[in-house]
């Protein structure tokens, strides 16, 4: 019985899933959504919109499970729709913005919320502020510990692109950072 | 690894290993099925058109049976052809003077009846009655009750005045008691 509390021993094990098993995909969310969870918490404004795009991504896999291919790996075809999905929560964002600007004009704007304000960090806010694709590589890199090649693989572009996206992005967040 | 990327990794661990040691995991959010309104409105709908051919089809059954046992014909025309054409010629049998064509028809109906008895007795008693009753309404209508049926109606208006009507009847015993006799219903 794996545990499922460690990231590494999860990504190193072997899982099979059968492509349209309702049973596996279950099993796949099991093992997976924590993962998955703690990518949007970093490429979305706060965690409860992480949470909603978390389910997001896992109805977006469910209705395209039967087609997924067992030679690729079942979380990184996850990490791949989970960036789509906060990209697309992205431009959701900037048009709820402009009309929640346009709907405030006159009115002082409302309060940061607590609960976020406790995950808050430089580097974090920073990184949120970065194209989702750099900042999703950065993730995937260096928290899930990804290689290069494997975020290639997850993501479908070549190795070079990873490269020049986690280059970019550093230079980026030092440049935010004063570093 | 530079100090920028492992101040990146020690503060995304900082706040997502608490997440990754989460204990519980939500339910997964069920995905909204797109055909599952159409699947649901389109089975009550096939049901109830089901339903609604079932039931003309047994109308439709029950019409064709009743008629095969009242004229002893699946075609309904048969019967009611049979019926006109003795109903012609009772009526070219009466003499001059005489009104009502109740016996002739009702010795046709008879026969008929008799002919689809066992038929008709097994799909209920009311169509053996009905049998009988359509007698009693031939000599009814032979005495003036459908005057376009009838191209003795004009007289029958005058037989309805008792004095004009008394020297007739005795003339015609069957009409008297047919016309003595009190609805049945």
């Amino acid at each position: 019985m794996q545990s499922i509390d460690d990231p590494l021993e999860v990504k190193t094990q072997v899982e099979e899933y059968t492509p349209g098993s309702e049973a596996d995909f279950e099993r796949l969310y099991r093992n997976t959504y924590r993962r998955i969870l703690g990518t949007l918490i970093t490429l979305v404004r706060d965690r409860a919109v992480a949470e909603d795009c978390t389910q997001e991504t896992y109805e977006r896999a469910f209705r395209r499970w039967k087609d997924w291919r067992p030679e690729s790996s079942a979380e990184a075809w996850l990490h791949r729709i989970a960036i789509n999905v906060a990209i697309s929560d992205h431009r959701h964002q900037r048009l709820r913005q402009a009309g929640e600007l346009v709907r405030r004009l006159g009115r002082p704007a409302p309060g940061p919320d607590p609960a976020a304000l406790a995950e808050r960090s430089d580097l974090v806010q920073a990184l949120k502020k970065l194209p989702t694709k750099q900042a999703a590589a950065l993730v995937l890199r260096h928290f899930h510990g990804y290689s290069n090649r494997e975020i290639a693989a997850a993501l479908a572009i070549p190795e070079q692109t990873v490269a020049s996206r986690l280059a970019a992005a550093r230079k980026q967040l030092q440049a935010v950072l004063g570093r | 690894m530079s100090d920028i990327e492992r101040e990146l990794e020690s503060e995304l661990h900082r706040i997502l290993d608490p997440v990754s040691a989460m204990s519980t995991i939500p339910l997964r959010r069920q995905p909204m099925r797109r055909g599952a309104l159409r699947t649901v409105l389109g089975g009550a709908g096939a049901a109830l058109s089901l339903k609604l051919l079932s039931g003309v089809a047994v109308a439709a059954a029950a019409v064709t049976v009743a008629g095969a046992a009242t004229t002893g014909s699946i075609n309904p025309v048969t019967w009611g052809q049979q019926v006109s054409e003795h109903v012609a010629e009772c009526k070219a049998k009466l003499a001059d003077g005489q009104h009502g064509i109740g016996d002739c028809v009702s010795s046709f109906a008879n026969q008929h009846g008799q002919a689809v008895a066992s038929e008709a007795r097994h799909h209920g008693q009311g169509n053996g009655n009905g049998n009988e009753n359509s007698n009693g309404s031939g000599s009814s209508n032979a005495h003036g009750n459908n005057s376009n049926a009838n191209p003795h109606a004009k007289d029958k208006k005058s037989q309805k005045d008792p004095g004009a009507s008394t020297d007739q009847e005795p003339t015609d015993p069957p009409i008297e008691s047919s016309v003595n006799i009190p609805p049945q219903r």
